[in-house]
Parts: structure tokens; sequence; C-alpha cells
């Protein structure tokens, strides 16, 4: 553990910045929201922020990224491609640093992900506890409001300076290379406590039951009338899976420059509440109705994963709830409901 | 299908329209070498004098207005193996529909005055059609103007006969990858949550919502959209009135 002065830690992160090869982003305000996007200086750090728009995970899996480029001239080659820019985190909180670790588990099974792993595996990353707190937030009840573990440094903020804590080698390297710290006192220890014990009852959204129970709720309740009742105002725009730091799923597409001699192999985030999501070639829709696909979301993320990796897909960040314009979407409304379904 | 090896013959088209799609071709800049490099263009009046009948690929903009254009569009059809729609007046009739809530008496009435037309062929007008109205279309490229990217990539499919990857699901999909802080979000209206994307959400990424030019996907949930458009703060009537610019023509069949 180190404590860091907060003028000092304006210093560090602005070393960071001039110093340091690889690229610090940070959390930013944009309008009265919040994104990541790279620091040009310590002052446009928010380290107050309740959400962002979108979760860490765009750096790690892009958006849109490409797989290989392929040449179809003369001889036909191809090249795989694994494009990654080595970056510092500052501001991942712990449900999203959990989201990481998620992610990676699923990127490591079967077939490691290069792509996925590389980029992961060259970045830094700096959580910070809690001061805000998202009003569609749950993570308390999910387990995630805090974390031991997923980060190299972990900031709180303890009024006049940070409490940090090392979850690296790699973390306390950088402190040591970058930034002025001291030891902590007990008077740091007690006022990081406080602020650790606060965070929990910051939450407005709360699961009436605890989590883990989740995969057998389902497991009783996929034949509920909730799934055709919610899903009647689904607008299949896919925006609870797009915005989810935990959803993984996509498309893959041979992108043909116009001289068809080049191309691209690039992957793009897809999501399992569109449409044409489970249409296969033949034409076949193994999801055809918005029901199914409301539902499977649900499933996925409370059930299906958890026999498969254990965990529960969901962090509980609420950007799902906050996404979705006809308001359907919110996890805590859909399982409280199911629970008192089955009790 | 196109022949491998063989460069598809093409020739564009156009009807009711202001020409802004054949200028997105056009616009191609330095990609336009390498698109006569892979088809042959033999007919494309906004780019060139030469004119042919004998082609295999159609791209055919604008909307069809006049029994006329119905016997041209039909002689095109017949011709063309391929036949892609062009843009928001070819695909689903576009701002053309816009008059689609007058008669027809009245439109002409208002633009022509008095004049005698009677006969007169050029004249004879109906209620704005679609290309897809009147002969089958195999792709349609969308949007108020085309995309050019949409554009080359659809050629590029054709040329490799593949099928065109055209979208079907909303501009959210589009924005929420751009990371774009939503425009209900900040105060405005939006129609990305029913229409197709392929656009890039570009709209919405420069602040104001998507007006629909790119004709709805496949399965709207116009009635959802509608309620948002109401929670927000729009009347009824104001929503739907969201529909007119690009979308007149699905109105009569959004409920409520
Ligand atoms: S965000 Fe809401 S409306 Fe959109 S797909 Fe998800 S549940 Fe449906
Ligand atoms: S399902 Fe919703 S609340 Fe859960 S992690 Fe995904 S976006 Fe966050
Ligand atoms: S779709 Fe728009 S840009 Fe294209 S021809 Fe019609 S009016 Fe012009
Ligand atoms: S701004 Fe429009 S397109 Fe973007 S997420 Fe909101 S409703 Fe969808
Ligand atoms: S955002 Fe909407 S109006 Fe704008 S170009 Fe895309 S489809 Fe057209």
């Amino acid at each position: 553990m180190r404590i860091i002065d907060k003028k000092d830690f304006i210093e560090f992160v602005n070393l960071l910045i001039t110093k340091d090869a690889r690229t610090v982003v940070g959390v930013k305000a944009k309008g009265d929201k919040f994104i990541y996007d790279e620091l040009a200086s310590a002052d446009e750090l928010r380290l107050d922020f309740d959400v962002t728009v979108l979760s860490p995970k765009k750096y790690f899996m892009p958006p849109t990224e490409t797989l290989l480029e392929y040449d179809l001239s003369s001889d036909f080659k191809v090249m795989s491609v694994n494009e990654v820019t080595p970056l510092i985190i500052i501001g991942i909180h712990p449900y999203d640093l959990i989201a990481l670790q998620q992610m990676e588990t699923v990127f490591r099974d079967t077939y490691p992900d290069a792509n996925h792993l590389l980029k992961l595996e060259r970045s830094i990353l700096i959580g910070t506890n809690m001061q805000n707190v998202s009003p569609h937030s749950f993570a308390a009840s999910m387990g995630t409001a805090t974390t031991r573990y997923g980060y190299d440094l972990m900031l709180t903020d303890i009024g006049d300076s940070y409490y940090v804590e090392l979850g690296s080698d790699r973390g306390e390297e950088l402190l040591e290379r970058y930034a002025r710290v001291s030891m902590p006192d007990e008077s740091h220890k007690k006022r990081f406590e406080a602020v650790i014990n606060g965070i929990v009852g910051k939450f407005q959204k709360k699961l009436n039951f605890p989590a883990d129970e989740l995969p057998a709720i389902l497991a009783k309740t996929y034949d509920s009338d909730l799934w055709a009742n919610k899903a009647e105002k689904c607008l299949s725009c896919g925006s609870c899976n797009l915005v989810c730091p935990t959803c993984y799923c996509f498309d893959v597409q041979d992108v043909t420059e116009l001289n068809l001699r080049k191309g691209e192999r690039i992957r793009t985030w897809d999501g399992c509440l569109l449409e044409d999501f489970a249409k296969v070639a033949t034409g076949e829709n193994f999801r055809e109705d918005r029901a199914s696909r409301y539902r499977h979301r649900f499933m996925r993320k409370g059930k299906f994963l958890h026999e498969r990796f254990g965990f529960i897909a969901c962090v509980g960040c609420g950007r799902c709830a906050s996404g979705c314009l006809p308001d359907i979407a919110d996890p805590v409304e859909v399982y409280n409901t199911l629970k008192e379904e089955v009790l | 299908m196109m022949r491998p090896g063989v460069k598809p013959r093409v020739a564009f088209f156009d009807f009711a329209s202001c020409e802004g799609c054949q200028l997105q071709v056009v616009n191609l800049e330095e990609s336009v070498i390498d698109l006569i490099d892979i088809v042959n263009v033999v007919s494309f009046r906004e780019a060139m004098k030469e004119h042919s009948d004998d082609y295999d690929i159609a791209f055919v903009e604008g909307s069809i207005m006049r029994p006329m254009d119905e016997e041209r569009l039909k002689n095109i059809r017949n011709r063309a193996k391929i036949l892609v729609a062009l843009g928001a007046c070819a695909c689903i009739g576009g701002i053309n529909t816009l008059r689609n809530r007058y008669s027809v008496e009245h439109v002409k009435k208002v633009v022509y005055g008095d004049a005698d037309m009677d006969g007169n062929p050029f004249f004879d007008v109906f209620h704005t059609k679609a290309v897809g109205d009147v002969v089958d279309v195999d792709y349609y490229v969308h949007g108020c103007p085309i995309n050019r990217d949409e554009l080359a990539k659809v050629v590029t499919s054709l040329a490799l006969g593949k099928k065109p990857e055209i979208p079907n699901y909303p501009v959210c999909v589009e924005c929420k990858k751009k990371g774009n802080v939503c425009i209900f979000e900040r105060g405005g209206f939006c129609l990305g949550p029913v229409t197709r994307a392929g656009c890039g959400a570009i709209c919405p990424t420069n602040g104001s919502g998507c007006e629909g030019c790119r004709g709805l996907v496949d399965n709207p949930n116009t009635d959802s959209e509608l309620e948002v458009l109401e929670k927000y703060g729009l009347r009824l009537e104001d929503a739907l009135g969201k529909f007119d610019i690009f979308c007149y023509r699905y109105k009569g069949e959004i409920s409520k």
C-alpha cells in the first residue's frame, strides 16, 4: 500500500503522459456523461465519474478490428494482423475490472485469442474505487462494488490523498518510476476502510436475493410470460449488448478493396438482441422473435455462462438499463420479478 | 451471378432525383479508377457521353413518377441481370414521397399553376413509387445520399460474385460502436432505433438525430419507437411527423 498526495498524483499522471512510451487514457467528461479517451493532461481526468458510456472493453475488443489482411493478386497471401497500442488506463471501477477478467477467461478458452490477450498483456490497468454510483448500477448485489484483484494499481480517494493498493509488480514499478509516494499510517488506513465500507450503501438498485441463486431461478423461468411481455417494446437495437462490458459476440466479415486485389478480414461487435444474430446461411433464424432474443441475453448472463465458466456474466454496471430507450433491459427489475415468480 | 474473369458491364440510370447519389459515385475520386478497372461502365450520363443498352448490372437512381418512367424502368429490368436501387429516392421513394399526402391535381396546380398539360406524357404523374414498387430489385444501396464506402462494398461483392451485405440492424448499433452519448439523452429525438444502419450513424455522431434516410429495418418496432419519442416529450402527432421526411411511405403502416 502507498499514499500519494493529490498534487503529486497530478504530477504522476502528467509524467505518465509526457514520459511513458505507452498511451495514457482515462475517464473524461463528455457533456454530462463520461468516456474513456486519451488524456492530454491530468486536468482532464475525472475520477469522480459514476459510469462511462462504454467500458474499457473497447480497448481490448475494439468495436471493429482487423484480424488479417489478404492479397488476391497473383499468389494468394494472408497476413495476420494484431494492432496493439500499449495503454495505461486510469480510472477503472471494480465492476469493469472484473468484467475484463471475465473477458480474459472467455478469450483464453478453447482457442486463445491473441488479438485480445496481447492488448491486455501490454496494458496497465489503474483502478479506482467508486466515489459516485450510477442510479442504474447494482454492482453491490453482484459482489463487484469492490475488488481485490484485476488491477495493477487501485486508487481510493481518502480526502487529501489517494490510498494506492498494489496489484502487480508492473504497478509498483510504475509508481517507483514516476510518483512521489509515502507509506500509509494508521489514519490513512482508517480513512481507507471507512471509504470502502461506505461504498455498498451508495447503491439505489439491488437484487432482492443473493446473486448466486440466479442460475436456479432462470432454470425455472425459461417459459415465463415475462419475456414476451417485456419484449413487446424491444426495438431489437442491440444497445443493451453493445454497451455491456461482458458481451463478447462478434461478426466476421471480409472487406475486399474496390481494386479486388487487397482486402481485410475484420471482426465487429454483434449482439444477440439483433434480428439477424442467429440467422444462418440457409436463411433459417434460430431466434426469430423478439421475445426469444430478449430472453437469451438474461439466460446467458445469469445461467449459461455460469454453467460454462462458473461466474455470472453480469457485473451490475447498469449500462444496459440506462441505454435501453423503452426501459425494459434493467436486469434488477427482470431478475427480481423472476425471483417472485419462483418463490 | 457474374462470370469470373469477365468484367461485368454496368449502367447507371436516373429517374426523379437530385442526382446526388450518382454524384457520390463520381466522387469516389481515385477509387473511380479501380471501379472502372473491375467493371465496364457502359452508360453513365452524369460522367460520360457514350451509352449502350447492353449491360449486366443496372444501378437505378430516383423515384418513379409517371407511366413513361414505369415503361423505361421495366425495359431496364428486362435487359439487366442484376438491378440495384441507388439511394433513398429509388429504394424507398425518399423525399419525393412527401407529395403523396396531396392529390396529384393539387400538386400540379401548386407547381405549374393553370398551364395546360393535358395529353403531355411528361406531366402525366401519379403518386411517387419506389423502384421496387414497379420491378424486382436485387440489391439496395440506401441513403440520401448513398454512402460511397457502402457502394464500393456492393460493387466489389457483385464483381466477386458474392451477395452484398446490407445491414438489417438499426443505426443505434453503429452509434453505440462510436461511443456516442445518445441524442435522446441530450434532449433530442432520433429515428435511429428503427432505421437501417450502414451510414456509420453519421447524424447522431455529429449531434443531430437520425431522420431515417436509409429507410426502416425489415421489422421495425415503430410502436415502441413512437412511445419512446412520446416519453421524451413529443406529442404523438409530432412523433409521427418524424417519419415524414424520408419514411412517409411507411406512415400508413405505422399503427396507433
Ligand atoms: S436496448 Fe432495450 S430495446 Fe434495445 S435491444 Fe436491448 S432490450 Fe431491446
Ligand atoms: S448485463 Fe447490463 S448491468 Fe450487467 S454487465 Fe452487462 S450492461 Fe452491465
Ligand atoms: S436519394 Fe437523396 S441524394 Fe440520392 S438522388 Fe435522391 S434526393 Fe438526391
Ligand atoms: S442517438 Fe439515435 S442512433 Fe444513437 S443510440 Fe440514440 S437513438 Fe440510437
Ligand atoms: S443517421 Fe439516419 S438520417 Fe443520418 S445518414 Fe444515417 S440513416 Fe440517414
